[in-house]
């Protein structure tokens, strides 16, 4: 008798036990301090989208007593004349530098940022911003001295976001055409820096200034300025002369405006200007009877961030690539009833092959030049050598000791010149077989040396983010 | 006669007692000697060096704690406040925002929140972070490289031999005097030397 009650309390007992902790199981929820991440837990405010202020774009100048020089030559805009980064001029430049290191002909002190200067009849002009007076100028030196001969531009309040201004300006004989970092496009007059006209590109077209602001420079072609948009038109061609829009291509899938700048390419016989968009590849027509008709479009390369421009590298290949974690691409451009498609003959990722996150790479004798992005490795920030018909296979690289960092180069007398970005400017011997260093020194104290660097009659205008100087490259001088 | 001048000859005896007598004073002295360098010399204590510092995240997983010492720190003044943070936000991805298919961190230990256009901050939970350094691969790659990997002390047991050391490929843990226990970038580094 006892035995049984024994058990029974005992199953009871345990049946309780059991039941209390099946009880606890099925409600405890071992994630109820979990938050859920969702979108718009950062407060961004709804709809948010940068609005800049109305801006009287032209409004301030100021002249002073620089005199332009009479330098023969130019660098007419962002990558020179021929959009290769390539300098043509007939002109020795050294291949050493003594202890002294290289001559410094004159320096001048800029607002922090990585605009960078254009040449042209003995002027030297940049898009500066002048964070006293709290302005985009444009300001136009003496290519002897850096004496400064005017001023024009525009109040803006800019807050630093990785420098302040970033774009390289367009210049001919008559015309200067700028962009600033928040989409301001000012045209003056080259000689007097008298205004000619403005465009505000995000508040008269809805354009999106992008990340980090506007990093894309713009083209004059024919006396048209040719300017990408990203909003409600893509494309806009506006006559230099009267700043009137003369064509302007629609942009139906919305795409955005990158830091890469527009590039003319002749493909197939006919003048294109391509454009990497933040949402896929255009070409528009460049000849003056369909001039803004679209030849091809195409998202198959489509990225976050783009920063170099797009290079052609003959029989219809475009090579793009990006940072970010975006990699390179090479694409063919096919001519069939009397159409363009585009495909993609080799995709790599990061690390994979050839790539570049800031600098536009360089195409010299049939082979691409580039400095790696950070995501590339081993390889990261070195400058290295691809030949185009297989972007995965190194030639050779500038090795673990020799990094760039993020720096411009540019090609001259069979050299390059390469400045990294805290402002040490190598010299190398142009090879496709292997990295051949002539000499290297500091030319530069500052951080960030990334505006691309201009070149003429032997004299090398390069910057850091608040200092632009002007170097003499001739051999024996 | 007694000559009381000479001396006796020592015994065995007693030589062996003065010598040990000797050998017990002189080992006495030398302890006393080792622990009063001992306590007068600073302590110290494992660290990671963030310049050396590779983003394995081996520190993760090796610490012998159930959840690792090893924590994500940020260097605001090295920070850029970016929009687009390659330290939190995955990459190609084609929206900015909180959604947790955007965010880098496993845990969703990095915070980030708007402070003006075009500015957003970042914080660590460090409940949640688990010292995997995927966020500070991510700022180093495109980023200022101001979120970085530290042991917190409160956390680490200072073993005498670190297991993730041991397991480190880029030899970046080393040992440094307690008083100087974090390596610290950007003007937090100066603040804390100067302390």
């Amino acid at each position: 008798m006892n035995e049984k009650v024994v058990n029974l309390v005992t199953a009871s007992g345990a049946t309780f036990i059991g039941l209390v902790f099946l009880t606890w199981w099925l409600l405890y929820n071992p994630v109820r301090d979990f938050v859920e991440s969702v979108p718009g837990m950062d407060n961004r405010p709804p709809g948010f989208k940068s609005r800049s202020e109305a801006v009287d774009i032209g409004a301030y100048f100021a002249s002073f007593d620089g005199i332009p020089s009479g330098i023969q030559g130019s660098w007419p805009r962002f990558r020179g004349a021929d959009f290769d980064n390539i300098s043509k001029e007939k002109i020795r430049l050294t291949s050493s530098w003594g202890d002294a290191g290289p001559d410094i002909l004159w320096s001048i002190d800029l607002g922090e940022g990585h605009a960078a200067p254009v040449v042209s009849n003995g002027r030297v002009y940049i898009l500066d911003y002048d964070e006293d007076e709290r302005a985009d100028v444009l300001r136009c030196f003496s290519f002897d001295d850096g004496t400064e001969i005017w001023r024009r531009g525009y109040e803006l309040r800019v807050k630093r976001n990785h420098g302040m201004s970033r774009t390289v300006p367009a210049v001919t004989d008559k015309y200067v055409v700028t962009i600033g970092p928040k989409c301001h496009v000012m045209c003056v007059d080259a000689v007097s820096g008298d205004f000619r006209w403005g465009i505000d590109l995000e508040r008269e077209y809805g354009a999106e200034v992008p990340l980090w602001y506007t990093g894309q420079c713009p083209l004059i072609d024919d006396s048209l300025a040719v300017i990408a948009v990203g909003g409600r038109s893509l494309i806009i061609a506006v006559d230099c002369e009267t700043g009137e829009v003369v064509w302007e291509v629609p942009n139906p899938n919305d795409w955005k405006m990158s830091h890469s700048s527009i590039m003319p390419f002749f493909i197939q016989g006919k003048k294109m200007y391509v454009y990497c968009a933040l949402g896929g590849i255009i070409g528009i027509s460049a000849e003056k009877e369909t001039a803004g008709e679209i030849l091809f479009e195409t998202n198959l390369w489509d990225r976050t961030v783009i920063a170099p421009s797009p290079i052609h590298i003959g029989d219809g290949r475009i090579f793009v690539t990006a940072g970010y974690g975006a990699g390179s691409m090479m694409l063919k451009l096919n001519f069939e009833d009397g159409s363009f498609s585009a495909e993609s003959l080799q995709e790599l990722k990061p690390g994979e092959g050839i790539a570049s996150e800031q600098q536009t790479p360089v195409f010299y004798k049939g082979h691409l030049f580039s400095l790696l992005p950070k995501d590339a490795g081993p390889l990261r920030n070195q400058f290295v050598c691809y030949h185009p018909d297989d972007c995965s296979q190194i030639l050779w690289s500038s090795g673990k000791t020799n990094r760039f960092g993020l720096g411009p180069y540019i090609v001259a007398d069979d050299k390059f010149f390469i400045l990294s970005d805290d402002g040490i400017l190598t010299i190398l011997k142009v090879s496709t077989r292997e990295y051949v260093q002539l000499a290297r020194a500091k030319v530069l104290d500052g951080v960030d040396a990334w505006g691309p660097l201009a070149l003429v009659s032997g004299r090398l205008l390069a910057r850091d983010s608040r200092r632009l100087v002007c170097i003499d490259l001739r051999a024996g001088f | 006669m007694i000559d009381k001048t000479s001396k006796k000859p020592l015994k065995r005896r007693d030589f062996i007692r003065k010598s040990l007598h000797a050998v017990a004073g002189l080992t006495i002295g030398g302890l006393a000697g080792i622990l009063f360098s001992k306590s007068s010399s600073e302590e110290m204590v494992w660290q990671l060096d963030p310049n050396i510092c590779i983003q394995c995240e081996k520190c993760s997983v090796n610490c012998v704690l159930p959840h690792s010492a090893v924590k994500c720190v940020h260097s605001y003044s090295v920070c850029g406040y970016c929009d687009l943070c390659s330290g939190y936000l995955q990459p190609g991805t084609k929206v900015r925002d909180t959604g947790a298919e955007s965010q880098l961190c496993p845990s969703g230990a990095l915070k980030r929140t708007y402070v003006e256009d075009p500015y957003f901050e970042y914080t660590i939970d460090e409940k949640l972070c688990v010292g995997c350094g995927k966020c500070v691969k991510g700022c180093n790659s495109f980023g200022n490289g101001s979120l970085y990997l530290q042991t917190r002390h409160d956390r680490c047991l200072n073993c005498n031999q670190c297991s993730i050391a041991r397991r480190c490929p880029s030899q970046a843990w080393n040992r440094v005097p307690a008083s100087r226990s974090y390596i610290l970038k950007g003007d937090e580094k100066k603040k804390f030397l100067k302390s």
